[in-house]
């Protein structure tokens, strides 16, 4: 059956020097095409520049998208950024597709910085370690604690930890 | 360098005139998964769902496959869906199926007013499509 309707969405974190994450966020469906491109600065991960463009069928909301997306300059990725951002961005007079690319976006950043201890995780041969790798990664990011079900009460990876 | 990239292929199937499928798709440099779901157009309403990992990070992870069914029922339309897919599939389950489903959610509006435009430029070629959507759809 022919599909009636196809979306493709990209994020993309490059990291450049000088304590720079560059993320590129696009979609692009039957609709609408949409591009976001934002740039973190390290440590606080806090967004220095914010660009968007919206294109084909662009909501009434959406109208002045390259202005709306300039409210998030200067917040960061942390506790609280999703209702920073819903403020900002949402509601109902808000453009959504903005505030989901922000989100996304730093999202991404934060699957970039877990993706080398999972790399470690996978060069480890033995059970009891990955298990310790595991458990280590819970404790450092309290975040993780019941985010999902390797990190409920009763999962294996948080028996003894008491978190 | 690209240090971190994900991608996320939503296709919307229309069944008959009150159910669309969609195929969802999420590949990233962590983790690989896929799900399938029909929806009944009127409520919303998730009528079954299938999910598969293909790739996860722990020997937990597949635990979350049955907890997809907890979607079953659910439905995309009722206000604050997405907080609750992400409650009951991400926190109990997995967090990247409930991705998927909310973005398969978030497509069900744009997919049926994408399925009306093609109808309504199959009887009408030259038919003025922003036009179109102005007079008979609010985008979402």
């Amino acid at each position: 059956m022919t599909l009636r309707f196809l979306r493709n969405k990209v994020v993309e974190v490059e990291t450049h020097s000088e304590g720079i994450l560059v993320v590129s966020w696009q979609l692009t469906d039957d609709l609408q095409k949409a591009e976001v491109n934002l740039l973190f600065q390290l440590p606080q991960l806090e967004i220095l520049e914010a660009k968007a463009s919206i294109d084909r069928f662009v909501p009434q909301s959406c109208q002045s998208a390259s202005e709306l997306i300039k409210k998030v300059e200067g917040i960061s990725v942390g506790s609280g950024m999703r209702k920073i951002v819903a403020g900002l961005l949402g509601g109902p007079d808000g453009c959504s597709l903005l505030e989901e690319a922000v989100l996304e976006s730093a999202n991404a950043v934060i699957l970039n910085f877990t993706r080398p201890g999972i790399e470690i995780a996978e060069s480890m041969t033995d059970d009891d370690e990955k298990l310790k790798l595991f458990q280590e990664m819970v404790k450092s990011s309290p975040r993780l604690v019941r985010s999902c079900i390797s990190f409920q009460d009763d999962s294996p990876i948080m028996k003894e930890l008491n978190l | 360098m690209i240090t971190f990239s994900r991608s996320q292929v939503i296709g919307a199937e229309f069944l008959d005139n009150g159910t669309v499928r969609f195929n969802g798709i999420q590949e990233d440099h962590i983790y690989g998964m896929e799900v399938q779901m029909e929806v009944r157009i009127a409520d919303g309403e998730i009528l079954n769902v299938k999910g598969d990992m293909k790739r996860y990070t722990n020997f937990v992870c597949p635990q979350a496959i049955p907890v997809l069914q907890t979607a079953v029922g659910l439905s995309l339309l009722e206000a604050g869906w997405d907080k609750k897919i992400m409650r009951e599939i991400g926190r109990k389950g997995c967090e990247h199926f409930a991705e998927i489903i909310i973005e398969c959610g978030r497509c069900l509006k744009q997919a049926v007013q994408s399925k009306s435009l093609h109808d309504a430029l199959a009887k009408d070629p030259a038919l003025d499509q922003k036009q179109f959507l102005i007079d008979n759809l609010k985008p979402a």
